[in-house]
């Protein structure tokens, strides 16, 4: 009996920490390495706020704090010193450092934070760790007794639901969304207005939380902590359990949990110790197994035992026969601009540089782009047009000269808060949220949901439904504009490639632009498709949307771009409509020869 | 005074045997692009091939040559049966950190499995003991650091002027170009698992001996030093590989003595951190 409580209280503490490992790993993308100091800060701080001073039991171990503290101050206290731990690591995630090189850094603290826990005996008693660790209330009932450990079960069971109940909330509203985009494609949920040093924050808070409170429950059960039981290891067979389970999905999350750490680490004390083994074979084996399984399953079952499951949204039917043309101004509507006189040129470069090394990528650009134009932007290949374009998104930062958006000077602003102030800009390469749904795509753009952000999300539904559902017509509506309402269930990475640069410049325009940068959106899309996406740009236009296009074809120039500029080896050489561009010897040179 | 020279000469050994697998490390990732966290766990393979043909009479030297074959052996099989089918499959780079790790769980433990828990040295005279000024070091710490030397030249001859580093450079530098310009990139991919595998052999085997005595898990902690000696230099650049060993193994035993040897990784470990938060393409780098 004793046997099944203490599983019970272990699978409870498994299940918060898979949960809270998949929240930042299957749901966000963030892979912390680091996972279990979390766990073990909650279960340190949980013991230290419990215990009596160490002068206590004679003295025999030392230790800070020893506040004596009456449950359930211990509990939070571990959960919030979980969270306080993220703060300082959120320099690892932020926009710049690549994701396995933020993961070699926390893997790296992970092992030296053990290292020095364990030596350095005075903070937490070294590498003997702390022992007595008082159980919650056990001056009011006895540890020992069975209605006791049921009792703590049951508490442990069902703070695993409430964090399960947490996670869930979080992930299946707008907020949810927008961390799965995030995990897709960091730098396109930054190029639509997504903070990411936010976002990831936020994960490793509230995931840190909940290990935080797993570890509290933890040591307030078995009442000893010590550096053998946080192993950077331990991290390892955590993230085996969410991978198991299945990535993106909380329910794989805590069947991984039941799975992986329970049946390996506590199952294996029913395996008889025979006397022929040597002593370290089993728990060796055990390891070796934790690898295969990874390796195994990552290989043959990569969405694990229960893979994520697909967001569908019903769309309403509507007949194809019906003319785009009979809602004119529903969708995608520029914001609108304080018509002051002194902007008509609503996005101005003025003397910019970009050099890399050497090479100097853009020199001395000055451009200015007129309110309501479709600029197109030409040039051989190396002119320099998708710097360009990245310097006026934020993507990249000149290495002299301004960029002017209504006159106001951003040439410091990230990328995604230019995309907040009506900035947008799309990639060369297709690039769309792969596990995200057609329509979950677009979604993810539409500004100003409240259940966008954690506390919206926290909220709960009824918090943000009317501002879901107002995105979702709009979405439909511009769906049906560029005729996919049929595909709006799909997941986006089984599209084509002509139909994912239309879901591209459909999330585009869901962000709410006042101008817009395309960077070749017609490459290699169908002509007859391609025509389509030139007028339905036309249209917007007309509409009062700026839009900056780099592209190749010049066909699609002449027929839709007035003006055109020119570029070449980092320089504008021209500007005018096609016809003009065509008289003049120097553009038609700089095709042929470049 | 004589305490600082002799933690210098303590750090010379461990930027010798530091920059032998730094070097390995980072010009496994810059050309094949795997982050391979098992690169410790080879290490210890090549260091256990070497003990098991010394436990049976034969000398270390020749054990360590043994080691580099079995690691280079090793490493080409890890790309072949593992990294290259993830990375064919499009696999993200995180996805192959963790492949990497759960190798590096099977490789070590499975050594553990076999040799058990306990630690062991190799059999092996320490020849004479040299003196200059507070400097001393004993005929195999000079061989360490003489083999050290040899393979930076060799490692700088064979990038500058060799086919095969020309070839190296320019996969890593753009694998697409480098296969559009007649550079068979599998073939140079599988040669660098080669080579950087023998490297790994080799620091296994002199980390084995520098320390003494070993286990199957000795080496986690040196893959800190790893990593802080690869990022600091910027990971990919063997230059700067060598020159983040420098720093780091002479950094790490000055701070040492003189403020303990409990803390010693710390220094690493601040300097990991602060290059991945302010530069993280190191000080030689520019390449993002």
């Amino acid at each position: 009996m004793y046997y099944v409580i203490n599983l019970l209280v272990y699978g409870a503490v498994d299940a918060m920490a898979c949960l809270g490992l998949s929240q930042q790993f299957g749901i966000a993308g963030v892979t912390n390495f680091g996972f279990i100091i979390f766990q073990a800060v909650g279960a340190y701080t949980a013991a230290i706020l419990s215990m009596p001073p160490d002068t206590a039991n004679g003295g025999f171990q030392s230790y800070l704090g020893g506040w004596s503290l009456p449950f359930p101050l211990p509990w939070i206290g571990a959960a919030a010193a979980g969270a306080l731990l993220a703060l300082p690591f959120t320099f690892l995630v932020g926009r710049r450092l690549r994701g396995d090189f933020a993961a070699v850094g926390l893997l790296v603290t992970a092992v030296l934070v053990n290292l020095l826990v364990t030596d350095y005996r005075p903070l937490l008693n070294g590498d003997a760790g702390l022992a007595i660790v008082p159980s919650p209330l056990q001056g009011e009932f006895s540890p020992t007794s069975t209605g006791y450990q049921w009792a703590y079960v049951a508490a442990a069971v069902a703070l695993a639901g409430g964090v399960y109940w947490f996670v869930r909330r979080i992930t299946e509203s707008p907020y949810g969304r927008t961390l799965r985009a995030m995990r897709d494609n960091d730098r396109i949920a930054d190029s639509i207005g997504k903070n990411l040093l936010s976002l990831r924050t936020g994960m490793l808070v509230a995931g840190g939380a909940i290990a935080g409170l797993s570890g509290g429950v933890l040591v307030g059960f078995i009442n000893t902590w010590s550096p053998a039981a946080w192993t950077y290891a331990e991290t390892i067979v955590l993230f085996a359990a969410v991978i198991i389970g299945g990535l993106g999905n909380h329910r794989g999350a805590v069947l991984g949990a039941v799975l992986v750490p329970l049946a390996f680490e506590e199952g294996s004390r029913f395996i008889p110790n025979s006397q022929n083994l040597p002593p370290n074979l089993i728990p060796s084996l055990q390891w070796v197994a934790i690898g295969l399984l990874i390796v195994a399953f990552l290989w043959l079952r990569p969405q694990g035992l229960l893979p994520e499951r697909k967001r569908v949204i019903a769309v309403p039917a509507r007949s194809a026969a019906e003319p785009p043309a009979s809602r004119p101004a529903e969708p995608a509507v520029s914001r609108p601009i304080a018509a002051a006189a002194g902007h008509a040129d609503v996005l101005q470069a003025v003397d910019v540089s970009r050099d890399f090394g050497g090479v100097h990528a853009v020199s001395g650009v000055s451009l200015a782009v007129r309110r309501g134009t479709l600029t197109g932007l030409i040039g051989p290949n190396g002119a320099g047009k998708s710097t360009l374009l990245a310097l006026l998104a934020g993507t990249d930062r000149p290495s002299a000269g301004k960029i002017l958006y209504q006159g106001q000077d951003i040439s410091g602003m990230p990328a995604f808060r230019r995309a907040r102030i009506g900035l947008i800009r799309t990639f060369q390469l297709a690039s769309e949220f792969k596990r995200l749904t057609v329509l979950e795509n677009l979604l993810t753009a539409a500004p100003g949901n409240r259940g966008d952000s954690f506390r919206g999300a926290v909220a709960g539904r009824r918090y943000w439904r009317g501002d879901e559902s107002a995105a979702i017509s709009r979405a439909e509506a511009v769906l049906g504009r560029f005729g996919l309402t049929d595909l709006a269930n799909s997941y986006a990475g089984d599209l084509s490639g002509g139909q994912r640069r239309l879901v591209e410049i459909m999330r585009a325009l869901m962000a709410e632009p006042a101008v817009l940068l395309l960077d070749e959106p017609m490459a290699g899309v169908h002509p007859e498709l391609a025509r389509r996406i030139g007028t339905a740009l036309t249209g917007l236009c007309s509409e009062g949307m700026t839009i900056l296009m780099v592209e190749h074809e010049l066909a699609i120039m002449d027929e839709f771009c007035d003006p055109v500029v020119v570029m070449a080896e980092g320089s504008v050489l021209a500007q005018g409509t096609m016809a003009e561009l065509r008289e003049r010897a120097e553009v038609v040179e700089a095709y042929l020869v470049g | 005074m004589s305490i600082f020279l002799a933690s210098v000469g303590f750090g010379l050994i461990t930027s010798a045997v530091l920059a032998i697998a730094a070097i390995g490390f980072t010009l496994q990732f810059g050309v094949t692009d795997v982050l391979n966290l098992a690169f410790a766990a080879v290490m210890t393979a090549g260091a256990f091939v070497a003990y098991w043909l010394n436990q049976s009479g034969v000398s270390v030297w020749i054990g360590l040559v043994a080691a580099m074959a079995a690691c280079s052996l090793l490493s080409v099989l890890l790309n072949l049966v593992v990294y290259t089918p993830f990375q064919r499959r499009g696999s993200s780079p995180i996805t192959l950190v963790i492949v990497s790790l759960g190798m590096a769980l099977i490789i070590e433990f499975g050594i553990e499995a076999q040799v058990g828990g306990i630690d062991v040295s190799y059999s092996l005279g320490q020849g004479r003991t040299f003196q200059a000024g507070g400097l001393v070091l004993t005929t195999v710490q000079l061989v360490i650091i003489g083999i050290s030397v040899a393979v930076m030249a060799g490692v700088h001859v064979m990038l500058r002027y060799s086919r095969l580093g020309k070839a190296m450079r320019a996969t890593a530098a753009n694998r697409t170009l480098a296969r559009n310009c007649g550079i068979r990139t599998s073939r140079v991919i599988a040669l660098t698992w080669a080579l950087t595998g023998a490297l790994c052999g080799l620091a296994g085997t002199v980390f084995a001996i520098d320390i003494g005595s070993f286990g199957p898990t000795s080496s986690d902690l040196f893959l800190v030093l790893i990593l802080a000696a690869v990022f600091l230099g910027g990971p990919g650049h063997a230059y700067g590989a060598m020159l983040g060993a420098a720093v780091i193994g002479i950094a790490t035993e000055v701070s040492a003595a003189f403020i303990t040897p409990d803390y010693k990784y710390v220094i690493a470990f601040v300097a990991l951190l602060a290059m991945l938060a302010v530069r993280p393409t190191g000080l030689l780098g520019a390449r993002a």
